[in-house]
């Protein structure tokens, strides 16, 4: 919860900060705070510092800057040296139980899958009373040393949304059945488990040092036979859950900019559209107002007065940039997310602007949501009625490269939606159909009937 | 024996037909001797208790607009819409009852009891909507043994008195709403394909363009309003609605405007009036070819397109469909009747196939060979909560279950899953509409479904909806492991939510309220 508080506080204070700012790429910022070898937190000050005293129009850099921050700091902070890594060709000590991990690829129909094998050699030592086994393999990441170890989740690999993990850490359990004698040495390097990448989730995004712990136990799990861990060095594609989690904060933060900006395009601030944004960020960048310190309440609540004070004086985003960091972190579902609040607060005074639709319209195309969906958000959202100006080919969905033929199609395709609903029970509905009908009739006229 | 009876509850006429000893329908003319009847009514100001539907309504509501209505029909299943006279709101049920009991009664004076009825509705109405039709019947002392839609009674009456066939357009604008109905005709079997329809779009929109006119001329040379009251709105707008009906004929049609500032001499052509409706011609151009679209047929292989209602006199009307289909569409019978004649029809069949003990042998053998499969008016389905695809979450959405326009009688089913471990209770909603957007459907039906808890997730639920020929519709949803099911009763309040009967003091006082009014 602190970090998402740090996160906004940041974004807010810097984002007034860089008005009087000067542009610094996020290199930039990493190649400075290495050379100082600060402290996170000291960096950030620093840097908040240089930012204050640098003329800047771009506060998308510091955005990101904030957002770079975060991730550089780790990395110096944690200068990894993980236990040496395996040696695949060292011969094993066969006094013991050793291990070791190759990257194999599975065959999934057509679909070929990263796995980890985990192979065991040595000596397992077994109780002459109890004799059945099981296997267990847990990973940790230590990428950042061990005294820093982070958890490996388990995912389920099949059908779950990208990023869903069930929250619990890995663990590979399986049964060995009856081990042959009470002392048993494995010769040769045998595979006992194919564990598929995409059944686990890591902390981050990038090389990562596993630490596989394989331990063989009685069957019920309460004695240890034998144990043995390795080290092995993967590089992970995908988000982690920490990326993850830094990201979804960082796009709460990227959100009350982009509100912020859309509220502003029309020039006017209203009380209206700030009060909705303001709760927006309360309801959910302090996820739970109850556990939420009165200090994060009040960070959250200066930073926010600083940000209105910043689009109050006629300042501007840089909404492009804002977009594609966006694009670069988050799902899409935040994206809608996203332009829904923005949308919302286009209503919140009940009339939308020429400036306003078209930022919406720039933030739709630059989050990349499919124009439709983006119409069909906005027509529920902005009926009619609402708009200033009515722009036939932006409600209608008729865009320029469309023949005669194809906006006649397109056009009794929406008739027949809106006339479906011409019927509905909620008034308000109903009008906004009645006028659709009537433009879509307009739209006729003007694109198909005229050569008649 | 009491008559077989087909009404046309239409929005600016009605109309009675029955069927004769050899099952020929006919239209019944009012006291006044009319053959349609204004679907206008004045509650008299001097008793209460007297309301004239009709002529004299029309009449009377130059003199107090306040104390009439008209065009009851486009609010027919809104249940916000009253009519406040004598502190007595009348809802759209009650004032249609008042003109279907005035038809009654006027048409039982030289004929058998007029008791089992079918009353006729725009193919677009839904489930609410005709719910509220039936219910105007029951009111008005009719037994309304079935709902036609418009289009289709218009086309059993022209598939039986007209050499028709192939595929086959009806085109239905009338006073108050516009339908499109494709069929497939051979001889006297009539296979309906779909319908379309728009509530808004008749006769009454094009009188209020010729009104725009007359205000607009007003205003031009005087600067002042024409309009300064309900009586003259009243009066203005059947004159407009004359004037439309003279440019149908005439190339020119001539009127006194009498206003506040001065009266002035007003000349509307056809030219004109055609440049002020172009933009409900573009509606009804859509219209026809989204039903084309629909039904998977272009235009050129339309064989035969029908006219009902009094719009499609408008020559501009017969002009769009020539060019649209190449030829002139068909005009030999009366377009204005055609509808009722088909309710008769229609109710003929109807008992044919419910009490056929109670129709005589003529009209038995008349009806003998008239074979109509109708098709189901809406989609109806659920509400679930399916993945979305491109954001991984679930969404609330409506799945259709019974497809639009499947042949009658139908039934379809689709399985679906339990959302959550331990979960023990389903609310089951029936919908009605295409969109997927749950805003945008109407929820006709709503219960709570209990199932047996300590399951896991993903347990099926079978849902199964029917449509049977007499238009009703049967909801099933079945927990498949433990068979337990529910079936859903769609009795229809006004508002369209469910009721399981219709015996509230709320009921008993709107049909005393009908009961008590003399109709004349």
């Amino acid at each position: 919860m602190s970090e998402v508080l740090i996160s906004l506080s940041i974004l807010l204070a810097a984002s007034v900060a860089a008005i009087s700012s000067g542009l610094i790429s996020r290199s930039g910022i990493a190649e400075l705070a290495s050379r100082l070898k600060l402290k996170g937190s000291t960096c950030l000050s620093v840097l908040a510092r240089l930012a204050n005293g640098v003329k800047s129009k771009d506060l998308v850099g510091q955005l990101k800057q904030a957002g770079s921050i975060g991730d550089f700091t780790s990395r110096i902070l944690c200068d990894a040296k993980p236990e040496a890594a395996q040696n695949l060709y060292a011969p094993p000590d066969m006094s013991i139980l050793n291990c070791r991990v190759r990257m194999i690829e599975l065959k999934d129909g057509n679909t070929v899958i990263d796995a980890f094998a985990v192979e065991i050699c040595g000596l397992i030592h077994a109780p002459e009373d109890i004799r059945r086994a099981t296997l267990r393999i847990s990973i940790l990441d230590i990428t950042d040393g061990s005294s820093e170890a982070k958890a490996v989740r388990a995912r389920n690999p099949q059908g779950a949304p990208s990023g869903e993990s069930n929250g619990s850490e890995f663990c590979y359990v399986a049964k060995l059945g009856r081990l042959p004698r009470q002392t048993t040495t494995l010769d040769d390097w045998t595979c006992v488990a194919r564990l598929r990448s995409d059944g686990q989730e890591f902390c981050r995004r990038g090389r990562r040092t596993l630490r596989f712990d394989t331990s063989i136990l009685s069957a019920d799990g309460g004695l240890e036979f034998a144990h043995a861990w390795c080290t092995f060095v993967y590089d992970n594609p995908l988000p982690g859950y920490v990326d993850l989690q830094e990201n979804d904060e960082r796009t709460k933060v990227l959100t009350v900019a982009l509100a912020f900006a859309v509220s502003a395009a029309d020039g006017k601030l209203y009380d209206c559209e700030v009060a909705l944004i303001k709760d927006w960020a309360r309801d959910n960048v302090l996820e739970s107002r109850a556990q939420t310190s009165d200090q994060a309440r009040g960070k959250l609540e200066k930073a926010l007065s600083t940000t209105v004070a910043f689009f109050s004086e006629g300042n501007k985003l840089d909404t492009r940039r804002l977009c594609e960091e966006v694009v670069e972190i988050a799902p899409a579902g935040h994206r809608y997310e996203i332009l829904d609040l923005c949308l919302r607060v286009t209503q919140a005074n009940g009339s939308v602007a020429v400036e306003e639709m078209a930022i919406l319209k720039d933030l739709a195309s630059r989050l990349e949501i499919d124009p439709e969906k983006f119409r069909t958000m906005a027509e529920k959202i902005l009926p009619l009625d609402m708009h200033e100006v009515m722009d036939i080919n932006d409600l209608l969905g008729i865009t320029s490269d469309m023949s005669k033929e194809k906006t006649r199609k397109h056009l009794n395709r929406e008739y027949s939606k809106w006339n479906s609903r011409v019927t509905s029970a909620n008034p308000e509905i109903q009008t906004q159909a009645d006028q659709m009908l009537k433009i879509i009739a307009e739209a006729r006229g003007q694109y198909i009937s005229a050569g008649r | 024996m009491a008559s077989i009876v087909g009404i046309d509850l239409g929005t600016t006429f009605s109309a009675l037909a029955i069927l004769n000893a050899i099952g020929k329908p006919e239209i019944i003319p009012n006291a006044d001797g009319e053959r349609l009847t204004p679907s206008a009514i004045f509650f008299d100001e001097e008793n209460s208790d007297i309301v004239r539907v009709g002529i004299e309504a029309i009449n009377s509501r130059h003199l107090n607009a306040e104390r009439s209505v008209r065009w009851i029909k486009r609010h027919m299943g809104d249940a916000s819409y009253h009519k406040n006279v004598d502190s007595k709101d009348w809802d759209p049920v009650e004032l249609s009852s008042l003109i279907l009991k005035k038809l009654k009664q006027d048409c039982s004076v030289d004929n058998n009891e007029i008791h089992d009825a079918v009353i006729s509705v725009p193919a677009h109405f839904d489930e609410a909507r005709r719910k509220a039709t039936m219910d105007a019947g029951t009111m008005a002392g009719l037994n309304v043994i079935g709902i036609v839609n418009e289009p289709v009674a218009a086309a059993l009456y022209y598939a039986t008195t007209r050499e028709v066939s192939g595929k086959v357009l009806v085109y239905d604008l009338g006073g108050g709403t516009f339908d499109v109905t494709m069929l497939d005709v051979k001889g006297h079997k009539v296979d309906i394909v779909c319908s379309q329809g728009d509530h808004a779009l008749g006769g009454i929109d094009f009188d209020r363009k010729v009104l725009e006119l007359l205000e607009k001329s007003y205003r031009d040379k005087f600067g002042a309003e024409l309009i300064g009251s309900d009586e003259d709105r009243a009066k203005y707008e059947d004159e407009a609605e004359d004037i439309k009906r003279t440019l149908s004929r005439r190339n020119v049609a001539k009127i006194m405007l009498y206003g506040p500032a001065g009266n002035m001499r007003v000349e509307i052509t056809r030219e004109m009036l055609e440049q002020a409706i172009s933009d409900l011609m573009n509606r009804a151009d859509i219209l026809v070819e989204v039903a084309l679209e629909e039904a998977g047929v272009e235009p050129s292989a339309i064989d035969e397109v029908l006219l009902v209602g009094g719009s499609t006199r408008i020559p501009l009307v017969r002009q769009h469909l020539e060019k649209m289909f190449g030829f002139a569409p068909e005009t030999a019978v009366n377009v204005d009747e055609c509808v009722g004649l088909g309710a008769a029809l229609h109710a003929g069949l109807t008992m044919l196939r419910e009490k056929p003990e109670a129709v005589p042998p003529g009209i038995s053998n008349g009806l003998r060979d008239i074979n109509l499969t109708d098709v189901c008016n809406h989609s109806y389905g659920t509400v679930c909560a399916p993945l979305d695809k491109e954001t991984g979450r679930r969404v609330i959405a409506n799945r259709i279950i019974l497809n639009k326009n499947t042949p009658l009688p139908c039934e379809a089913s689709q399985t679906f899953y339990t959302l959550t471990e331990g979960q023990s209770e389903l609310e089951v909603t029936v919908t009605q509409g295409e969109d997927a957007d749950v805003e945008y459907i109407k929820k006709i039906a709503t219960h709570k479904f209990e199932l047996p808890s300590d399951r896991p997730a993903g347990c099926p639920i079978k849902v199964t909806y029917g449509y049977d020929v007499n238009q009703r519709m049967h909801c099933k949803f079945e927990d498949v492991q433990s068979s337990k099911v529910l079936e859903v009763d769609l009795s229809l309040d006004r508002d369209g939510s469910v009721s399981q009967s219709d015996t509230t003091e709320e009921s008993q006082e709107r049909l005393s309220a009908v009961g008590r009014s003399k109709v004349e």
